[in-house]
Formats: C-alpha cells, sequence, structure tokens
C-alpha cells in the first residue's frame, strides 16, 4: 500500500502579532492525505496558522511536527513537499499564465518532460488552455485563483495550504476550484484551507473551528455539527459571539 | 558549470516584467539621455546673461570703452549708458531692471583719471553669491582691460605666464559635469528600480509565494539583484553614447576600465536599492527611502560641488559615498584616458564600501515575514 501523504501536528501552538494574541495554545491534529478545513471568521487567526504550516513565521512557543507513517520529518525535508497558496493576490499582473507556469517550474526545479506534460494537464482541468497567453492581470477573479492553484500544484506537492482560496469567486467558479481540489487530493495529498464561508466547511472531510486565536472544536463535519447541536456552522459563531 | 534553475527563471521572469513595464523600460532606458541632454545643458558653473548698466557722462568715452569691451566679452547682455540723471541706480538693481551698475566719476573717468583720483563704484546684486562673485571678477577684468587700452604705454608685467589647460582646453562646464552626471543618473535608477522590485514583491502577496518555495534566500538576492546589474550594465552604453555624441565628451581611456568600474558601481548601487527596500514595507516606501539615500550622496559626491569646499567633518560621508569614486573613476577614464594609478586607488575604495553595503543588505534581506 502506497503510503499517505504527511500529517501535521501542532502542540500547543502559541503566537503574538504586535500586541493581538493571534493564536492562543491550538492544538490539533491535520491526519494525512485529507482535506482539512479551518474555518473561522475574519481575524480568528487562519491566515497566522497557515503561515506557520508553511514555515513563513515561526511560533513563540509550542511545536509543529510532520509525520508519515508514523515516522517524524524534520522540517527542512518536507519543506519542498509544501505548496502554500496565499490569500493577497500571489501572482505577477504583467505575467502570462505560461510564463507564471515555467516561473514555478524553474522556482521548484522541475525536469522539462514532466513540466510539458503536467502543465498541459493541469492547463485543461483549470480550463485556462484558451488563456495561456493572456496576462494575470487581466484574468477574471476565478481564472486568477484556478491560476494559482495549479501553479503551486504543478509540482505535486504532499501538504497543500490555501488561504481563503475561494473568496471573492462566483459561486460557479467556487464549484470549478473545489472540483480541483477534490481531484487532486484522495489520499495524495494532504490539504488544509481556511475558509470564512461557513457553507463550504460541509465539503471537507475534517474541519476546525477557529476563534479568536482559540480553537473552539474540531471533527468531521455532521459529528461536530451534532455534537455542538447546531443546525450549521454559522449558528455555533454566532452563538459564540454573544 | 551548471547554472542554478531557480536562479535563472528568477532572473527571465525579472527581465520579462522590467522590460514588458512600459513605465520601467522608458525609465531604464529613455529617462537616462532625457536628463543627461537636459542636466548636462542647464547645469553650467558659467556665469553669462550679465545684464550691467554703466553710469557715466554723455560723451565719456573710457566708459564707453568699458561698454565695448564688456559687450565683447560675450559674458555680458544688456548694457545700456544711462546719464548720471539717472541717479537712483539702487532702485534698478531693485527692480532687476539691471544685474549690475558701474558709475563712474560724474565730472568723466578721463579728468578724474588725470587728477589721480579715479574712483569707480560698482554695485552688484548678490541674491545669488556665488553668481555675484563672478560678475564681480568679470567686470573688474572688463574695466582693467578698458583702461589698459586707453594707457599709451601699458607697465609691462615682471612675469608671463605660459598656461595650458589640459584634459578640456575650453574650460567647457559640460566636458567636466557630465561624466559626474552619467555616474548620478546611473546611481538614481539602478538604486530606486531596484528597491521598487523588491518593495512590490512584499506590497502584493508574491513575496510570500517566493518564500514558500523551496528557494534559499541567497538564490531569491541572486533572483531579485542580477537582473537590475545586468539593466544597469545595459544603460552604461547608452548614456556614453549620448554624453559623446550630444556634448563631445571624450572617451579617452580603456573600455577594460570602464566596463570594471561600472560593474563594480552598478553592482553597489543594486546592493543599495535591496538595503533600503529592507526598510520599505511597500514602494512609496522605498521610494522615500530611496530619496533619503540619494539626496546627500548626489550633494556629497563632487558631482556638483567640490569635495574639498565640503566642511571637514562631512566630507568623510563624501568618502563613504560610492557616487564620488565612480564620478572620478568616470572623469579619469574619459577626459584623462586613465591612470592606472587613480583607477585601482579608486576601484579599491569602491570594492571596500560595495562589499560593505553588499553584506549588510545580504544580513537584513529576511525570507521570513516578521
Amino acid at each position: 500500500m502506497q503510503t499517505a501523504a504527511a500529517g501535521i501536528k501542532l502542540e500547543s501552538v502559541t503566537k503574538t502579532l504586535g500586541k493581538t494574541r493571534a493564536l492562543d495554545a491550538v492544538s490539533l491534529d491535520f491526519k494525512g492525505g485529507l482535506l482539512h478545513g479551518i474555518i473561522g471568521p475574519n481575524g480568528a487567526g487562519k491566515t497566522t496558522l497557515l503561515r506557520i504550516l508553511a514555515g513563513l513565521l515561526h511560533p513563540d512557543s509550542g511545536a509543529v511536527r510532520f509525520s508519515r507513517g508514523g515516522a517524524q520529518i524534520p522540517f527542512g525535508d518536507i519543506r519542498p513537499e509544501i505548496a502554500y497558496f496565499p490569500q493577497e493576490p500571489s501572482l505577477y499582473p504583467d505575467l502570462s499564465c505560461a510564463e507564471h507556469l515555467e516561473f514555478f517550474r524553474d522556482l521548484y526545479q522541475l525536469p522539462r518532460a514532466e513540466f510539458a506534460q503536467k502543465s498541459e494537464a493541469l492547463l485543461h482541468l483549470a480550463r485556462l488552455e484558451k488563456f495561456r497567453n493572456r496576462r494575470a492581470g487581466q484574468l477574471s477573479g476565478g481564472m486568477y485563483k484556478k491560476l494559482g492553484l495549479i501553479c503551486v500544484l504543478l509540482h505535486a506537492p504532499e501538504i497543500l495550504l490555501l488561504d481563503e482560496p475561494t473568496i471573492g469567486v462566483d459561486p460557479v467558479s467556487r464549484r470549478e476550484l473545489w472540483d480541483l481540489m477534490h481531484d487532486f487530493s484522495a489520499g495524495r495529498m494532504t490539504i488544509i484551507m481556511s475558509t470564512s464561508y461557513m457553507d463550504e466547511a460541509e465539503r471537507c472531510a475534517r474541519v476546525q473551528l477557529l476563534e479568536n486565536g482559540k480553537l473552539l472544536a474540531g471533527g468531521e463535519p455532521g459529528a461536530l455539527l451534532e455534537k455542538l447541536g447546531a443546525a450549521s456552522f454559522e449558528k455555533v459563531f454566532l452563538r459564540e459571539g454573544k | 558549470m551548471k547554472l542554478n534553475p531557480a536562479i535563472v527563471g528568477f532572473i527571465k521572469k525579472e527581465l520579462t516584467q522590467a522590460l514588458r513595464d512600459p513605465r520601467l523600460a522608458t525609465l531604464i532606458f529613455l529617462v537616462p539621455v532625457i536628463q543627461l541632454t537636459i542636466f548636462g545643458l542647464a547645469i553650467s558653473s558659467e556665469v553669462k546673461n550679465i545684464s550691467l548698466t554703466v553710469v557715466s557722462r554723455p560723451g565719456d568715452y573710457l566708459a564707453r570703452r568699458i561698454e565695448e569691451r564688456a559687450v565683447a566679452s560675450g559674458w555680458f547682455s544688456a548694457v545700456r549708458i544711462d546719464s548720471p540723471a539717472a541717479q537712483d541706480y539702487a532702485t534698478l538693481l531693485r527692480e532687476k531692471r539691471t544685474e549690475a551698475v558701474v558709475a563712474v566719476a560724474p565730472e568723466g573717468l578721463r579728468r578724474a583719471l588725470e587728477r589721480g583720483n579715479a574712483k569707480i563704484q560698482l554695485l552688484i546684486d548678490a541674491a545669488n553669491a556665488s553668481r555675484a562673485r563672478q560678475v564681480e571678477a568679470y567686470v573688474k577684468n572688463v574695466i582693467a582691460r578698458a583702461l589698459a587700452d586707453n594707457s599709451q604705454a601699458p607697465p609691462l608685467p615682471p612675469v608671463k605666464l605660459d598656461l595650458r589647460v589640459l584634459y578640456n582646453p575650453s574650460l567647457e562646464s559640460a566636458i567636466f559635469l557630465v561624466p559626474g552626471i552619467m555616474a548620478m543618473i546611473l546611481c538614481i535608477i539602478t538604486v530606486i528600480v531596484t528597491s521598487m522590485a523588491i518593495a512590490r514583491e512584499r506590497e502584493t502577496g508574491t513575496f510570500e509565494t517566493l518564500i514558500s518555495a523551496p528557494v534559499s534566500t541567497g538564490e531569491i538576492l541572486a533572483g531579485k539583484t542580477v537582473p537590475y546589474i545586468l539593466l544597469g550594465l545595459a544603460e552604461i552604453p547608452i548614456i556614453i553614447a549620448a554624453a559623446v555624441t550630444l556634448f563631445g565628451v571624450p572617451l579617452r581611456g580603456s573600455l577594460f576600465q570602464l566596463a570594471g568600474a561600472g560593474f563594480v558601481f552598478v553592482s553597489t548601487t543594486v546592493m543599495v536599492g535591496v538595503l533600503i527596500s529592507t526598510f520599505a514595507q511597500n514602494q512609496q516606501q522605498a521610494m522615500m527611502g530611496g530619496f533619503i539615500f540619494l539626496f546627500p550622496a548626489l550633494l556629497l559626491s563632487g558631482v556638483m560641488f567640490p569635495v574639498e569646499n565640503i566642511p571637514a567633518g562631512w566630507r568623510l560621508l563624501a568618502y563613504l559615498n560610492p557616487l564620488m569614486y565612480f564620478a572620478k573613476l568616470l572623469r579619469n577614464i574619459m577626459l584623462k584616458g586613465g591612470d592606472w594609478g587613480v583607477f585601482w586607488t579608486n576601484i579599491g575604495a569602491l570594492c571596500a564600501i560595495g562589499a560593505a553595503i553588499a553584506a549588510v543588505s545580504a544580513a537584513r534581506f529576511k525570507t521570513r515575514l516578521n
């Protein structure tokens, strides 16, 4: 059997940014090969959590441990396998789709033959073939996000970190993005994505509810709702807010 | 040697972006030529077009001789002789109708000379002190010549000076200034373009993408500096060609010296750009940071004012200024044919300063979010 993608364990991770405690003793377990959702309102600490996972920020205290099949992996070894897609515009408006893919090929040092085949497959999957020479600045919101996603998918990462990938995207394109992610997960990839759209939680295998830097609860979406006795995740946050 | 594909890809991407952006491409290739033309023509240490008023009695031929001399010199533009009735020449100065007034004795200069009591009053508008000083020297010169013409037996000067001006025989200020201005323009463009290019990545989310990719800090730094060093080097032939064709500045030295000095200088200023970008979160801040560096660098470089005139304490800053060394190197190469002693001294100093700046920039260039 093929070993499942790496999982990540957080042990009491705390991070203070300026005067705000962005993460407050967060401990959780991202099981390998699943699609995880981090759900929470704006300012809950979702971006900070993802940046820590990507190694862009160091936690003030606590530890982040990566493991594959029970064996721990040091961050340096897992780093090439991590892809991070930030929430802010992360593409160059004056470069075309094809040029973006080439730039990411060079950054991740992919062999040319593998690249040629993969980039075509991804462009096809994202339905961006016709726009390969269009510059990122002239793409629609949904196409832009899809391009960003296929750029980070190009080197087939083991861990994919997506920060609100569906924000500002129309419902049809959102659906396409979700399909793209589902096609790529399925045991081969650990996807951790954040969203403030509560309805997206139900599409994840596991969800973690985050608010004010604290972990409220986590688990399978259906079971979690049942346990919390709420009809939807929105209700949970509305109740917590009171 | 196998080139690192990440760095090569980075350089390709950076150059594509720089050349594709019409504003940036204009800034890199057209603006230097325009600036060189404007600065080369406008910045001149020669004082010309001085309006002079000579106040004398009508028919005072010595006063007229002074006027003729002034016109012949080419320094003076509007020369008028007013009658002594126009007493209030201070008003002429105050109203800016004239820049200098020469008033001779009312009874006539000739008679005053005979009496041995000839006084000439010289009034100069000294709102611009350095111009006034030169106007004074010119007027004195004109008067001295006019009077020398007049005396039947001029006393022979005991020593005759055989004056030869080397490297710039016609003493044109453009020949002296243009190499300095070239250095200045190269400095401005490379510092601004580099710091803006890094700040732009930080401002948009692209920096996050870069630093989360498996590339090292060194690779990112190389990817962000090498393209701008190449662009800076590409600019040197353009401004040299402009200087030679537009201003007739000679290029007497070796191209090897030019290439060596250009490479060291451009690398240094690109690293200054990196250093500035490490303090900036966005492009506006990078631009402001650029000016904080550039203004003192331009003033304390000897391009416009001689370094020797800077007070001793501040002169120390000039000796830390890469622009000062490059301006010296360019003048040495272009005007004097590139004396090797001068070359090695200045390139040595430039290398040392460049290495120090590069070390600080590299240490400050963080590939982590704060």
